[in-house]
């Protein structure tokens, strides 16, 4: 249902770029040789090559192109350790190294050519890696520069210790704070949590260790915490930082190395931060599909609470509990929800390149202005965002910002700005608008081609460029020779996300675009299927199985207008309701198929006439009075544009009996 | 006296009105996704810009037969505070001013027969117009 990206702009940029990269690799790499050649070391060709590499892993990086990334990143961390001293380039290594940006440059070539990037050969980066791995210069080895106990050594990953033998190569201060919590600090309001918080904004915390440790007056609970820090002060600055927590502050280096490669290298802002974790979003969707199991769990419990209460037992304190467990609930799920939230910056990360792309590509002069503040929006929607942003800022540059000539002529600044702004607008809306300072919509121009009146308003102007024809049409008179995309960037807002477009412009001065769309988009896995000639949706969660309907197997039950049936299930009678009976449908196909759901822990099967598939859907509220009916939840789209109704399956059913009831 | 912009529209013959400034969108109707549970009248639901809008058939909410649909068919999506309604209607197709002198209260017989859904009537040259009580027509009180 989503918009494909077209990555052609990124590419275009990257493949730039990575050719002048790889040739200051090549040269470094061959001033390295001749130096490893002679027995010694070329400390500026090292780093030279270093730096080109770890550009290139990032770049490719923001284009997606793996194979490039692994073996970038292979090449960069043998490269650091020799730039650190920890190893020697050898002529071997370096030719190795040779090997690898000859890989690289077969596929950026492939790239180039529009052909499919070979996978990284796994040859050449187990010898890399092997190396890597392999003796090490004789004045310290990774492990030994950290002043510790072995066996806390040992509890420390080798990329934490990398990353604090990494921070110290850069200048900072490794520590180790420990904090040994107590009844009284916790009743003065500080914890591990609060010392993390406030260590926090001091310093990059690397790793936090519970330690098993002998009780004592200070220690009754026999724990405490030892927290591996990068600061930038020496120990006693962090210690004042928190007075009363009795933070313990030591070194774990002698002194830090002078700051040299790592803080070059940081402003490149491509590479890995520290303190965050990528996750595959399939993980964070299992984690709310696990909750959602927990919060349906709990509506039965509650109703077994409720059954008890009338068969007059006391529940008071199972009340209590139940309260609490709501608020958990609560709780985990606002929790659960933060942890799918991405900041815009990142959303916009590869913004930049594809500008510069699109500089090369058109020849004008645009600078870049990007605002995202602290706005956050939850990963499926940024997912959705980002191509329509793309289409935005291709139109802008392409479109409406002129070339330089034509810039000067008119007395305005050669340099075209494009800035994008970031806002959160109330508790559940983001906007996000891009301005140009180019030549502003024609709307004489965009009504002859739409074949329109000329449009009053700029609203109105927005529905004319929004006309899904309207892009071909376009496409034959752009010097780029691409489409405007315009259907696609408002079906995106409002069909996909349930959000607005607008259009503010004017004549030579600029336009604005604007996205007002929201924090936060509710998708489930939902099962397809037809009756009575309608589609309908059920999310999976809420069928238990699906089962085929014999007809001859059916057992028609007494009553005059039943739409209830039965069906042998394991050897049990299972109540079967007709879906187009609920419904009062008439159905003409037979129905094929039971959705069978739990009620009020009694199974029941909702019969229908066919499946038709299984897909992610982004469920959208119905809120008018005039359709808030029991058993429907909301209403979803297919990709047809029209509404298919989203099902409660088990309320439904609960409807019927009601209704048999009275 | 002011002069205000008003959306006509057709209904079994007779002419209808809605301000101009209530209308957010006319377009050809293409179907709507029935709901089953909701008022006989609504006719299901429709997407517009992204919002999930319920159809009030008007010919079945004035009680009147149903009929074909045809090429002229459209569907008048008007706002009433925050929610918006799409009107199904037979057919839309002018814009025209209405002097707030031009409209009068409708005659106390229609209004009833109307049950309140006509909440005044506008002569234009030749032709009659009613002005529909648009929060009627969408079930407020």
């Amino acid at each position: 249902m989503s918009v494909k990206v077209d990555l052609s702009e990124f590419v275009s940029g990257f493949l730039a770029e990575a050719d002048d990269l790889l040739a200051l690799a090549n040269t470094s790499l061959l001033a390295a040789e001749i130096a490893s050649k002679h027995g010694g070391q070329s400390p500026r060709a090292v780093r030279e090559a270093f730096r080109a590499l770890h550009t290139i892993k990032g770049l490719s990086g923001m284009v997606g192109v793996e194979p490039v990334v692994a073996l970038a990143h292979r090449m960069e961390s043998l490269l650091r350790l020799a730039d650190q001293g920890v190893t020697r380039l050898t002529p071997e290594s370096v030719d190795l190294l040779l090997q690898g940006v000859r890989a690289i440059e077969q596929r950026v070539g492939a790239l180039r050519d529009g052909k499919t990037v070979p996978e990284a050969p796994s040859a050449l980066l187990g010898r890399i890696e092997a190396v890597e791995a392999g003796p090490r210069a004789p004045q310290a080895t990774a492990a030994s520069q950290l002043d510790l106990e072995p066996a806390l050594l040992a509890k420390l990953a080798p990329m934490d210790r990398d990353q604090l033998l990494q921070g110290i190569a850069a200048g900072k201060h490794a520590l180790r704070a420990d904090f040994t919590p107590s009844p009284e600090k916790a009743a003065a309001g500080i914890s591990i949590t609060s010392v993390r918080e406030q260590l926090k904004a001091h310093a990059e915390i690397v790793k936090v260790l519970p330690l098993s440790i002998a009780a004592s007056a200070d220690a009754p609970g026999g724990l405490s915490f030892a927290l591996f820090l990068l600061a930038d002060g020496p120990p006693e600055t962090l210690a004042s930082f928190l007075p009363g927590s009795g933070l313990l502050v030591r070194p774990l280096a002698a002194a830090p190395l002078p700051p040299e490669l790592e803080a070059e290298v940081e402003s490149d802002a491509a590479g890995v931060r520290p303190g965050l974790v990528r996750v595959e979003v399939s993980r964070l969707d299992d984690t709310m599909e696990k909750l959602s199991a927990l919060i349906v769990t709990r509506y039965r419990l509650s109703r077994a609470v409720a059954e008890l209460a009338q068969a007059g037992a006391d529940v008071r304190a199972l009340k209590q509990i139940m309260a609490e467990n709501a608020r958990q609930l609560r709780d985990l799920r606002a929790a659960v929800l933060h942890v799918r939230m991405v900041r815009l910056a990142e959303v916009l990360e590869r913004v930049p390149l594809l500008v510069r792309g699109l500089r090369r590509n058109t020849g004008k002069q645009v600078r870049l202005v990007l605002d995202t503040g602290d706005a956050e929006v939850d990963k499926a929607v940024a997912d959705r965002l980002f191509p329509a942003i793309v289409h935005l800022v291709r139109n802008a540059v392409d479109h409406a910002i002129e070339s330089p000539p034509e810039r000067r002529a008119l007395g305005k600044p050669e340099e075209g700005v494009l800035r994008i702004v970031c806002r959160q607008r109330g508790g559940s809306q983001l906007e996000l608008s891009i301005t140009d300072d180019g030549r502003g919509v024609d709307r004489h121009l965009v009504a002859e081609r739409a074949r329109r009146e000329v449009p009053e308003t700029d609203a109105a102007l927005l529905d004319l460029l929004c006309l899904p024809g309207l892009s071909t049409r376009a496409e034959a008179t752009t010097t780029s020779g691409r489409g405007m995309g315009m259907d696609i960037v408002r079906r995106v807002a409002e069909d996909e996300l349930g959000g607005e477009l607008l259009l503010q412009t004017q004549p030579g001065v600029g336009t604005t675009f604007k996205l007002r769309v929201p924090l936060s988009i509710t998708i489930v896995d939902a099962f397809t299927f037809e009756c009575a000639d309608q589609r309908y949706v059920v999310p999976v969660s809420m069928v238990e199985e699906i089962l085929e309907i014999d007809p001859a197997r059916l057992t028609r039950t007494p009553g005059a207008a039943s739409t209830t049936s039965m069906l042998q299930r394991r050897g049990e009678a299972l109540p079967v309701l007709q879906l187009a009976g609920l419904f009062g449908l008439d159905q003409k196909s037979p129905a094929t198929r039971a959705l069978v759901i739990r009620r009020g822990g009694e199974a029941t099967g909702i019969a229908v006439h066919r499946m038709v598939g299984q897909q992610e859907v982004v469920v959208r509220p119905m809120q008018d009075s005039l359709v808030r009916v029991p058993g429907v939840t909301g209403a979803t789209d297919l990709g047809d544009g029209k509404p298919t109704l989203v099902l409660d399956l088990a309320a439904l059913a609960g409807v019927a009996l009601g209704k048999e009831a009275a | 006296m002011t002069a205000v912009l008003h959306v006509v529209f057709k209904v079994a013959g007779s002419e209808y009105a809605l301000p101009a400034s209530d209308v957010l969108q006319m377009e050809t109707f293409t179907g709507a996704t029935p709901v089953p549970g909701a008022r006989p009248w609504v006719a299901g639901v429709m997407q517009v810009r992204g919002r999930i809008v319920p159809v009030v058939d008007v010919r079945a909410r004035f009680g009147l037969p149903a009929v074909e649909r045809t090429l002229d068919t459209r569907v008048v999506v008007a706002l009433h505070g925050e929610r918006a309604v799409a009107l199904l209607v037979d057919a839309a197709r002018e814009v025209i001013k209405l002097d707030e002198a031009q409209i009068k209260p409708p005659p106390e017989i229609v209004a009833h027969e109307a049950q309140g859904l006509v909440k005044g009537v506008a002569q234009v040259g030749a032709r009659i117009v009613m002005l529909l009580d648009f929060s009627k027509v969408i079930g407020e009180e």
